[in-house]
């Protein structure tokens, strides 16, 4: 018993990254552009299958169709940026409306192009690593340190480094940052590049460790807007312990209830925390 | 003088005979109900909900659940399904606006919120036979002059029960929105803060309206169902959502019965312009984001401004 809940708790820690990793996308690109962007699910469904393409498609090695990956969804999430979310900035509902088009958009050239059946990408890293009783996949393992490194490097680069401190400051004030030399139109865009790029590394990581399929977006969206208000919309790092918290609570919780019930967890906790707590878990800022 | 368009509309079927063209009247009007009722919560109050779909759906469960368990008749099952949508929209609604859930977050509960349901009426397989649905036989009866109760099957009965269930519909909205209540609806769309400094009972308002606008749901949800003759769980998807957002975006927002043109355009697209269900998909979504971006009145919005400078 207690090796099953330590190897579910692992379990939840490690999908629970991937959950974060579109958190954070949907907090930077809240903070900066003043819209939820739902559409970053569909870039990390993208983002796998671009890399199931890459790498047993075109035969490039995973190592190298990752970040490719990850260039194609950050220059796609450019493009929609400049051509669609540029007319929405800060007006909520018509920016939800936009993204929500746009998810119909993707997932219908995807169904196009590579129909419904389920992808499986060949096994990357096979191999797992045994602590006690506990079995955790190798390949698992190396998507978590690969998330949890790419998280800590954003909250570094934001904190550290000029334009990082540039996009908090146009956080809280944008008339302010563009009086002090912020060019918020290529912050912008930058932000919203970076998001679709975090949101088509989730994807690629992904594709190395589950079936590909056009649903997965919508279902790994809504974990990640579940986190990222969980936290409370806005921290970093919050974002990233929202996305642990309905990891382990769908991974812990599966052993007491029939999996079916999997996707409820994120949902209560997520209407309790907003009637309660809005702000979120997190909230300082 | 509006209200005189609906009388072509009665003349249809004696013009018209090709059953394809007044079976896409037939879904244009149910969806029409569906529309036009999101409108008052989205369009005339400003709330965004995400649980149409919901409401839509949980009637016509409970429509034809209700039917073989209790052993009632059709009308009587739709109003056990506009009574429990009424009870579980008054529910959800009051948790929402008492908490002073806005824009995104109420959004987002309504969608958690159909979400949960949906996951319910999917794994209670005793009770509403999961992921498969229900596909049934019954039919609504009707008491037709000189022919006694009988029941309402072929294209030209439905037509002519939907085309009055969306007539009533429309002019059951529009004397909301025309109302003291209506205005009450606009000014929270508007600035709610300042409509409560007004003294307008904001969480009173908001709640009529979130309610008001799923029975309208329940009854689209409960005919639906029934001129389909199957329900499953899909009636809660995402995409039932997409589709009713899409219809009153592209009719129109600011009139009680432009989401119907919307309802029209959108479910004959297929059949003018005949494509798959990933086509389908595609330009929805391309309608939604063209509509936004640049037609953000909808069809009807840029007929009446055109006229207007006309």
């Amino acid at each position: 018993m207690l090796q099953l809940v330590v190897g579910q708790l692992l379990n939840g820690i490690i999908v629970g990254t991937l959950y974060a990793i579109i958190a954070l996308g949907v907090t930077l690109t809240f903070g900066i552009t003043g819209i939820v962007n739902f559409a970053l699910g569909a870039f990390m469904m993208l983002g796998a299958y671009v890399t199931w393409y890459l790498s047993d498609g075109a035969g490039v090695a995973y190592p190298i169709a990752v970040p490719l990956a990850v260039a194609c969804i950050a220059l796609l999430g450019l493009l929609v940026d400049q051509a669609l979310f540029r007319f929405t900035r800060n007006n909520l509902i018509n920016g939800l409306i936009v993204s929500i088009g746009l998810i119909s958009v993707l997932v219908a050239v995807v169904l196009m192009i590579w129909t419904t059946t389920p992808q499986n990408m060949h096994y990357v890293l096979p191999g797992v690593f045994r602590v006690g009783g506990v079995i955790v996949p190798k390949m698992k393992a190396v998507v978590f340190v690969v998330l949890l490194l790419v998280i800590l490097f954003t909250y570094g680069a934001l904190t550290r480094t000029w334009a990082g401190r540039a996009a908090y400051a146009y956080a809280q004030k944008p008339e302010a940052a563009a009086l002090m030399g912020v060019r918020t139109g290529v912050l912008q865009a930058g932000v919203a590049a970076y998001a679709a790029g975090l949101a088509g590394l989730g994807g690629g990581l992904y594709a190395s460790l589950y079936s590909i399929t056009p649903e997965i977006g919508s279902a790994y969206i809504l974990k990640g807007v579940e986190a990222a208000i969980l936290a409370g919309i806005g921290s970093i790092m919050g974002s990233f312990v929202g996305g642990i918290i309905i990891g382990v609570a769908e991974g812990v919780g599966s052993i007491f209830l029939p999996s079916a019930y999997n996707d409820a967890y994120g949902l209560v906790l997520l209407v309790l925390i907003l009637l309660f707590k809005p702000a979120g878990l997190f909230a300082n800022r | 003088m509006k209200h005189l368009l609906w009388i072509p509309l009665l003349a249809v079927p004696f013009v018209v005979h090709d059953n394809v063209v007044l079976t896409i009247l037939v879904f244009t009007f149910i969806a029409g109900i569906l529309a036009v009722s999101f409108n008052l919560v989205f369009g005339f109050t400003g709330q965004l909900s995400l649980f149409h779909a919901a409401a839509f759906g949980l009637s016509a469960y409970a429509t034809y659940l209700s039917m073989i368990h209790l052993g009632i008749s059709f009308w009587l099952g739709m109003i056990v399904g506009v009574l429990f949508v009424t009870l579980i929209s008054v529910v959800i609604g009051a948790i929402c606006f008492r908490f002073n859930l806005r824009e995104l977050y109420f959004a987002i509960v309504t969608l958690a919120f159909s979400e949960l349901i949906r996951l319910v009426i999917l794994n209670w397989n005793s009770f509403t036979n999961g992921s498969l649905g229900i596909n049934f036989t019954l039919t609504p009866t009707l008491w037709v002059p000189g022919r006694g109760v009988i029941p309402v099957t072929g294209t030209l009965m439905w037509y002519y029960l939907s085309l009055v269930a969306v007539a009533l519909a429309v002019f059951g909205y529009s004397r909301i929105v025309h109302s003291w209540m209506g205005r009450c609806f606009a000014s929270i769309r508007l600035n709610d803060e300042l409509a409560d400094t007004l003294g307008i009972d904001v969480f009173r308002y908001k709640l009529v309206s979130f309610v008001a606008g799923n029975i309208g749901a329940a009854i689209a949800g409960s005919l639906y169902s029934f001129y389909i003759s199957y329900i499953d769980p899909n009636y809660f998807s995402l995409d039932q959502s997409l589709a009713i957002i899409a219809m009153a975006l592209l009719g129109g927002r600011e009139f009680v019965a432009a989401p119907i043109v919307g309802a029209l355009v959108l479910t004959a697209l297929p059949h003018v312009i005949n494509v798959n269900a990933e086509a389908r998909l595609l330009i929805y979504g391309l309608i939604l984001i063209l509509t936004i971006l640049l037609m953000p009145r909808g069809i009807v919005g840029l007929l009446a401004r055109q006229r207007r400078a006309a």
